[in-house]
């Protein structure tokens, strides 16, 4: 698309709110393939590539959990591109036999068809015990009744090799809710996303390693008024490939912080780390644009693209007040990095044409 | 962190929009409920003088953090 230097950017769409575009089944995807071609290198989190049994592997694109995604736009986390990443395995205590061995056999399965480096496997001491909860604002919420004992077997997964850990973890059903109807058609929140973030960020903070999150949950009866959004989740028993498949080359975090054992040595070793000092844009939601990782991008000056994306939640550049560049469609906002990248003002693409303004 | 009795919580915030870092604003008021797992600012309204603070807005804020 371009033969100018990659312009690293950042796409944030987030979890559990109903985005239009990326609220369901990794039917963001599109989108980030498209970002990645114009900007040539795109770091995403899991809820943008994860597809259930669907996923798309780029070497421009970059799967970095969400809270190590909000470190790294913080300046606290650098990110080192791997060939590969030794996934392990942690399953909830609470699986029954059928679904831990459902899950296992997709690992295995992308052992022997993908190549990927998966192992060990540890099965939590406790069930995990997850809740799901909605907030007043309509975005999806959850907890887990024992965090210590998914920081545990987390730990032990660590210590005994892993580089990367996944996730599965009984989630509560309810296949009759109005919510999950309305989600399946295509009208409502990913009710288990909130939690299955909450699992995630937990993990990948306390551990310092890429993590990511797969439910397990009964297979669902056919809905002939299936949104193709969430098709992607009724293909199969699992959603655990599609993450198997984003840790396997998601980038080491180096930590940056000052203080923090073996930085120093790490930035110095560092000079095939991607910083945020180097990051272009981020592209997010223009009715989202309150979390942490496009916040600290904003207040480094990072140009942030604001996409006409509806959600539940309404909070925009004028309510932040914040500057942004404003795309109507992914396609506008690839328009824009492609610009940012090229050199080009996005000023000068607009009509009518400002006249200068003097200063002093 | 301890292992041992460590609790998840759900938190939520309407905080006054200060002049100033807006990510700085919203990691104090989290740090004082715990330590921040997930949170996003969900809303901002106007509202009117004390609540809001110089530019005349209330945020919400929902979290989740580890206490």
């Amino acid at each position: 698309m371009t033969a100018t230097q990659p312009l690293p950017t950042l796409l944030v769409i987030p979890t559990g709110i109903g985005c239009e575009l990326g609220g369901y089944a990794g039917d963001a995807l599109p989108a980030a393939r498209l970002l990645a071609a114009a900007s040539g290198c795109l770091i995403t989190h899991p809820n943008v590539m994860n597809g259930a049994a669907l996923y798309w592997s780029d070497p421009r694109i970059h799967y970095v959990e969400g809270s190590a995604l909000d470190r790294f736009a913080a300046g606290a986390l650098a990110l080192r591109p791997v060939r590969r990443q030794r996934v392990g395995l942690l399953l909830d205590a609470g699986l029954d036999d059928g679904l831990r061995w459902r899950h296992l056999q997709v690992a295995e399965g992308c052992r022997a068809s993908l190549g990927l480096e998966i192992g060990p496997v540890a099965i939590t001491d406790a069930p995990l015990d997850v809740s799901l909860r909605q907030g007043a604002s309509g975005a999806s919420w959850g907890q887990l009744g024992r965090p210590e004992v998914l920081l545990r077997a987390g730990r032990k997964l660590k210590a005994a090799g892993a580089t990367a850990i996944a996730v599965v973890a009984r989630f509560p059903e309810d296949p009759g809710s109005e919510a999950l109807a309305a989600y399946r058609q295509g009208s409502g929140v990913d009710a288990l996303a909130g939690a299955e973030a909450v699992i995630s960020h937990l993990l990948s903070r306390e551990l310092g390693i890429p993590c990511a999150h797969a439910p397990a949950l009964s297979p669902l009866p056919l809905d002939r008024d299936l949104d193709p959004r969430a098709a992607g989740e009724e293909l199969g028993y699992t959603f655990l490939a599609c993450v198997l498949v984003g840790l396997s080359r998601a980038p080491d975090l180096v930590p940056l912080a000052a203080g923090l054992p073996g930085a120093g040595a790490l930035q110095a070793a560092g000079a095939d780390l991607l910083q945020i000092g180097e990051v272009g844009a981020v592209v997010a939601p223009a009715g989202a644009l309150g979390g942490a990782a496009v916040l600290a991008c904003a207040e480094r000056g990072i140009p942030v693209i604001a996409v006409h994306n509806p959600s539940v939640l309404n909070v925009t550049a004028p309510a932040l007040g914040l500057d942004v560049l404003v795309a109507g469609s992914y396609p506008a906002a690839a328009g824009l990095l492609v610009a940012l990248r090229e050199g080009i003002s996005p000023a000068a693409l607009e009509r009518p044409l400002r006249r200068l303004v003097g200063v002093g | 962190m301890s292992p041992s009795a460590l609790n998840l919580r759900s938190v939520t915030l309407r905080l006054p929009r200060g002049s100033g870092s807006l990510l700085a604003q919203i990691e104090s008021a989290l740090a004082a409920e715990g330590q921040p797992v997930r949170w996003a600012i969900t809303a901002v309204e106007p509202a009117p003088d004390p609540l809001a603070g110089p530019e005349g807005r209330v945020m919400t804020i929902e979290a989740v953090v580890l206490v």
